[in-house]
Parts: C-alpha cells; structure tokens; sequence
C-alpha cells in the first residue's frame, strides 16, 4: 500500500512550524523593520516613520559600524588561518602514530570547546588581568614588564587567543577523525607506490582532509562574524571599544540607543556578509583551487 | 573532490598486498611529542589555574602565584558564598541551566529525527530544494536573529519565560542535516517496503522500526543541542531580564559585572568556583559520551 502524498508532510511540520516562526519571519521581520527610521517632529517624542533604505545608507557611512567590520576583518584573516594551522597540524601527528597517550592529548586538547565561551571569557578575562595574571607574575619574577592584555591596542588579539583556545580542539577532532575514516589499504597502497613521511601528507593526507578543511573554514568564518560573548565579558574589566566586533557594536545600538531598526537593519547587513563570503570561499575551492 | 583520481589509481594495486601488518610505530617521535605537549599545556592551562584559584580568597588571589596552591585554603567558604548570596540563586541557575538545555536537546532530537525521516525515507515534490534552502540557513549568523526575536517574542509575549530560551533552540537546521545523513547511512528502505506489507502505518514503522536503527544520530544530535543551549548567551542575554530566570552563563556574567563595580566586597574567587560548576556537567558528559562527540561534524564532512 502506498502512504498518502501527506505522510512525510505531516513528518515535517514541527520542524517547518518551527523554522518558519524562529528562522524565516526573525529575518523577514528585520528586514521589514529596517525600512523605518525614527523621526521626531516638533517636540513630540520620536516616532518611526517609512525611511525607504535611509538606514543602509547610514550603515555604509557609519565609521563605528565599518570600523567593527575592519576589526572582524583583521581578526579572521589572522586567527581563522592560525587555527587551521594549529589543528591540521595536529590532526596529522596524532593520526600518524597509534600510541597510549593518544586519548590523553585527545581529550586535552578537546576540552576547551565544553566550556561556554562566556565562562571562556570570563577565565582568561582573569588570566589577563594586569594584576593577576599569572604571566605578568612570572614575566615579573623574571625582571620582566608587566602587560596589560586588556588594553585597547591588544584587546583584539586577546580575544582572538580566546577563541583559538576553544575551537582548535574542536577542529582538530573533525579533521583527525576524517582522517581515521580513510581505509587503511589507501595508505598501504601510497607506501607501496613509494610515498611516504610528507610525501604521503601532502598528496595523500590533505587531499582527503579537502571537504573537512572546508567545513571547518566555514564554520569558523560563520563563528567569527558571530564573536560577541568574549568581548561582553571583557567589558567591564578593561577598556573594549564598543565595536570590537559588529556584534557588540548591534548590541548597544538596540539596548544603550534604543534604535531597533537601525540595529535589525545591521543584523541584516550582517547575516549577508556573512552569507556571501562562505559562498564564496564554497565557489573558489569547487572551482578546483587546490588547498 | 580532488582526492577521487588519487583513489581510483592507488586502490587495486593494494589486493595483493593487504593482508602485510600495518607498519604503524608505536611512539610519537621528539619533536612531535613536543608539539602535543605544549599544546596540551595550552589547553590545560586555564583549567589548572582555576584548580588553584578556588583554594583562595580575593587576598590571596592578588598576593600568591596564580598557577599554584595556597595556604590556608578558603574553598569551602568560596562554596558557602557560591551556595547562599542572594538567597542561594545560584542553585536556581544550575536548575535553569539543565531545564533550559534539557528541554532543547529532548525537543531539538525529536524534531530533527522526524523531519530529517521526511527528507530521508520519502521522495516528495519540492524536497530537494527545500533540503537546500534550510540547510542555506546555517550561514545567516544565530545572533542576527536574536535582535528580531526579541521584538517578536516581545510582541507574543513570550519573553521572561523558560519558553522564551528553549522554543528559539528546538530549531536547528545543522541537527537535521545530521540526522538525514544518519537516517540515509543507517535505515535500510527495503525495511519500509517489508513493514508495510505487514500492515504496520507509517508512525509506526518510523518509531518502532526506524528510530532503534539511529540511535547513535539521536545521541550525537541531542549532545550538541545540550551544548549549544547550555553555552548559549546571547539569546537568554535579551530573553529574559528576570535573574530567577537566568541560566548559568548570564547569571555570573552578570555577578562578574556587579562585583567590581557595586562597592560591594569582590567575590572573584567565588564567580571562579562558579565557573567550575558550569562547566563540570559538559565535561562530565564529555568524559562519559565521548565517542558520539566526535561523530557529528566529521560525518558530515566525509558525506559532504
């Protein structure tokens, strides 16, 4: 007997409800929203009035909102880079030998991405403190200066060692077992045919790793766009500009400024940057760059 | 992919040779010994000092070296201040914490499971567009949706309630593309075909037949749903503004806030023990799970 052509619909509509209510209309409903402005007429209170796209008008000319982009900029170049680095390097030496203390590096390496990024940055927000860090206390005892983490020309790349702190762990799990998933005969074969130490890395290995690699690229450029609990946590400890990243800067546009439609029309912003480059890099990798 | 042509050419010729022992060492060379090592210290690090740290009052944490121990140790009454100041909420955050994630992670599985059942066991017009279009939304940031949300949540009158910060989270789009990867690799169609000359019904053979065949999907699914919602911030950050309402990543970033700015007496040492408590029942879970943790993003990878 053939099922009704409702069956698998009917399998979906919690998940289409769902999606529908939380992912389409929030995106929808900010777009809608970023089509107003507040306007004040006479002395009366402000008002939302139509503004067409007067508000991405101002986001592009808008210095604080460019400068957070520029931040987050600089921030992936550097760090999604690093990271990928770090972790398929790591991937490699740990997929090279099968030994005891395989499971002990795992699993250290590993941790860091269970713990939430605001307890994260809570932690080293102490690790960094000039008065407590334990750095400044052994760069001290050495006759050393004392470095102030937390100051407005470093406070980037101390949120960067954050997050490579907890997503290269993570990364190298996924690249490592991608690694494992390969059938054993393919190695045999490369060694038979002479390959071996970096040769069997570079044309066997990471050719194999390519889709994860992307994956992880993707994934990190998505996270990166997203950075907000690190610096949130910071704040109060030393001095964080309010845009150190797009996400912190949306923030107190919507909660300091009250203007919710200037920061809906940033989130859209936003979630199209972010959109664009992921298909892009998905794009130039399909189009054969070799990694 | 361009490792295709590399197989295609490598693989016949291991038939003859595979049965040799693999010649794997058994020890990791010096340097890269060096290498796991220092990374391995890297990771640890922050987690040592906080060992340390919850021996210690504020004096202490100031005066004595941030990486070792220290007497006399103030631990248990760091744990008597985490347990009673303001009127032991903390526990009300921990309760919150395990609600919030708990439902997320039960409610996110069940969702997920059927849906990607849908996309996996039955061929309907319109499914593999509409398979492209949510899986299109894992791009768009999680935060530029929190913003909108709020005003909608706001408008429901939703907000300052648990649903608030667990209706949001049921909804993961990642999770379903998981489990349709776990239905396609592990549910046999010919099952369906068989079960239903038997005369079981739809329902039934997804959640009889189907759902024991996935179970390692449903556990790897469930885990990042509970870890996403249990590290998640932003969302309970605008959600609720209630601290009895507060899982535990708000709540101590809030007393994190308060502490050094209020002219009250500092309670560093108090959020560290805190923060150890959050985080023990991931790494728990971790410990105790962790061959479903590295099945989820490395299945994708390799169907990918």
């Amino acid at each position: 007997m053939k099922p009704s052509p409702a069956v698998p619909w009917l399998f979906l509509s919690p998940f289409l409800a769902l999606f529908t209510l939380f992912y389409l209309a929030p995106v929808g409903y900010a777009g809608y929203l970023s089509l107003f402005i507040k306007k004040r007429a006479g002395f009366g209170p402000a008002k939302d009035v139509f503004g067409g796209f007067a508000n991405y008008a101002r986001a592009f000319q808008d210095q604080d909102f460019l400068g957070s982009l520029g931040n987050i900029l600089k921030f992936g170049v550097v760090q999604v880079p690093l990271m990928m680095l770090i972790a398929t390097a790591l991937a490699l030496i740990l997929d090279s030998h099968k030994g005891r203390l395989q499971g002990v590096f795992r699993t250290a390496f590993y941790l860091p991405y269970t713990i939430p990024s605001v307890i994260a940055g809570l932690l080293w927000g102490y690790l960094y403190a000039k008065n407590v860090s334990p750095f400044n206390q052994i760069s001290a005892a050495l006759g050393g200066v004392k470095t102030d983490f937390l100051d407005s020309s470093l406070i980037l790349w101390s949120i960067a060692n954050i997050v490579t702190w907890t997503w290269t762990g993570y990364n190298m799990i996924t690249l490592y077992a991608a690694l494992q998933n390969v059938p054993t005969d393919l190695y045999e074969a490369a060694r038979i045919d002479g390959a071996d130490g970096w040769k069997l890395t570079r044309f066997i290995k990471l050719p194999l790793l390519k889709p994860s690699l992307l994956l992880v690229l993707i994934f990190s450029i998505i996270g990166t766009m997203q950075v907000f609990a690190e610096p949130f946590v910071l704040r109060p400890l030393g001095y964080v500009p309010d845009n150190i990243t797009p996400n912190t800067y949306l923030y107190l546009v919507a909660s300091r400024d009250g203007n919710f439609s200037y920061a809906a029309t940033l989130a859209i912003l936003l979630a199209g940057f972010t959109f664009l480059s992921s298909v892009a890099f998905l794009r130039f990798t399909r189009r054969g760059g070799e990694l | 992919m361009t490792a295709q042509p590399v197989a295609e050419r490598t693989v016949p010729v291991t038939t003859e040779r595979s049965r040799a022992p693999k010649p794997r060492r058994e020890r990791f060379a010096g340097w890269q010994l060096a290498v796991l090592g220092l990374f391995a210290v890297y990771s640890l690090l922050p987690l040592w000092w906080v060992l340390a740290t919850i021996f210690k009052d504020n004096g202490q944490l100031f005066s004595t070296f941030g990486l070792w121990f220290s007497a006399p140790s103030h631990l248990a009454e760091n744990m008597h201040v985490l347990l009673t100041r303001q009127d032991g909420i903390f526990g009300r955050w921990l309760l919150n914490s395990f609600i919030y994630s708990g439902a997320t992670a039960l409610g996110g599985v069940i969702v997920s499971a059927m849906a990607g059942y849908a996309f996996s066991a039955y061929n309907f017009r319109g499914r593999d567009s509409m398979f492209t279009l949510i899986l299109m939304t894992i791009m768009v940031p999680g935060t530029a949706l929190v913003l909108p949300l709020f005003l909608m949540m706001q408008k429901m009158g939703l907000l300052n309630t648990y649903w608030a910060v667990i209706l949001p989270g049921l909804v993961n789009p990642f999770g379903l593309y998981l489990m349709r990867l776990f239905w396609d690799a592990g549910f046999p169609k010919e099952l369906m075909e068989a079960a239903r000359i038997d005369g079981a019904g739809e329902w039934t053979i997804f959640q009889r037949l189907g759902l024991p065949l996935v179970r390692g999907g449903l556990v790897t699914v469930g885990l990042f749903s509970f870890v996403a919602a249990w590290n998640n911030f932003f969302l309970p950050l605008v959600a609720v503004s209630r601290d009895n309402l507060f899982p535990l990543t708000l709540g101590l970033s809030v007393w994190n806030q308060t502490s050094s700015s209020s002219g009250q007496e500092p309670i560093y040492t108090v959020i560290v023990l805190g923060a150890l408590v959050s985080i023990l029942p991931l790494i728990i879970a971790f410990l105790a799970l962790g061959r479903y943790w590295t099945g989820g993003l490395a299945n994708g990878a390799v169907k990918g």
